[in-house]
């Protein structure tokens, strides 16, 4: 494990994190040696893999919560705003042509204020200040978010799954080497 | 305390957390960073008191967590295993649900014991901050997958 007074520095790219979080299908990303030294970019891995399935999560239940009435309202939106783009000289396609640069002003302000206002969400994340018991004790509540929300794909579930690229192809086994 | 009133509590307790999500705080020791205490105005005495139930729990924590991990290891072995049966990989599937389950309980006690020491607005802050933190690592995601798509095309 990483000593507390030596911190890799090499840590992994965006790219790196992403292949690992998302490997390409029918290939399975052999982990780079140094996330078992670097707790840092095992947190990031963590963080990517974390987004990946609320991303995953919230459009799904989005969807899936949809009743029959909001998914013929969805599609009768989508009809109109078809027929609208569909109609040159429109009065409302003209105000929309001002409106929308606007809002987008009006947003990116709001969003710029907005950052002035809340420091980088990063620099709640910065364990540099704790101590060699508060960092073990950090990793512990991490682990147990993860394990309790059942996040880890340990234990068997994710090698059942078979893939659709290569049906034949043992995971559990490569997943080891 | 009976055991009919015992049962019933672990039965509301384990009622609640799957009914609802388990609250969504900032990750880790979150109480001994500077920029979150400073962002919620949390007190020197609050901390304390944070890192006191917190110290209570700990072990618990630990316990139930080795005890999952040992669940999913022989869930594993299991599935290994060519002549393992349906019966048993079953019960090793109820044992690490129930273990997740008790590290799950544990946690949102805990969480609930650090929330009664803070102010509500404090909470608020605390919860809208971990929000902020999940967008901006949504954010990040996007532009990255953005940046990929424009490089790469559609995969």
């Amino acid at each position: 494990m990483q000593n507390e007074n030596e911190i890799p520095t090499d840590h992994l790219t965006d790219q790196e994190l992403f292949a690992l979080a998302v490997p390409p299908a029918g290939a399975l990303e052999p982990l780079p040696v140094h996330l078992s030294d670097c707790l840092q970019c095992c947190r990031s891995l963590a963080d990517w893999k974390r987004a990946l399935s609320e991303i995953g999560r919230e459009d799904g239940e989005l969807i899936a919560g949809r009743s029959a009435e909001e998914w013929r309202a969805a599609e009768d939106t989508t009809l109109a705003a078809i027929r609208r783009a569909g109609a040159p000289g429109d009065g409302r396609a003209r105000t929309l042509r001002w409106a929308l640069p606007a809002a987008a002003a009006l947003a990116l302000f709001a969003v710029l204020i907005a950052g002035r206002s809340t420091p980088a969400p990063e620099v709640f994340d910065d364990p540099s200040g704790l101590s060699a018991q508060d960092r073990a004790d950090d990793a512990l509540l991490r682990d147990v978010d993860r394990l309790a929300s059942g996040e880890d794909a340990t234990g068997g579930w994710s090698e059942l799954s078979p893939d659709p690229v290569n049906p034949n192809a043992t995971p559990a086994a490569e997943k080891k080497s | 305390m009976k055991p009919v009133a015992a049962a019933l509590l672990l039965a509301s307790v384990a009622a609640a957390s799957a009914a609802l999500p388990p609250p969504d705080l900032p990750e880790g020791k979150w109480w001994k960073r500077p920029r979150i205490a400073a962002e919620i105005n949390l007190s020197g005495e609050q901390e304390s008191r944070i890192e006191s139930i917190f110290a209570s729990a700990r072990p618990v924590l630990i316990d139930r967590r080795a005890a999952l991990e040992k669940a999913q290891g022989e869930l594993h072995d299991a599935l290994e295993d060519s002549d393992a049966d349906r019966r048993a990989i079953g019960a090793r599937i109820e044992a690490v649900e129930r273990a997740r389950a008790e590290l799950q309980k544990s946690r949102i006690l805990m969480v609930l014991d650090m929330k009664q020491v803070l102010r509500p607005e404090q909470w608020e802050r605390l919860v809208r901050l971990q929000e902020s933190v999940r967008r901006d690592r949504r954010e990040r995601f996007g532009r990255f997958l953005d940046r990929r798509r424009e490089r790469d095309g559609p995969r």
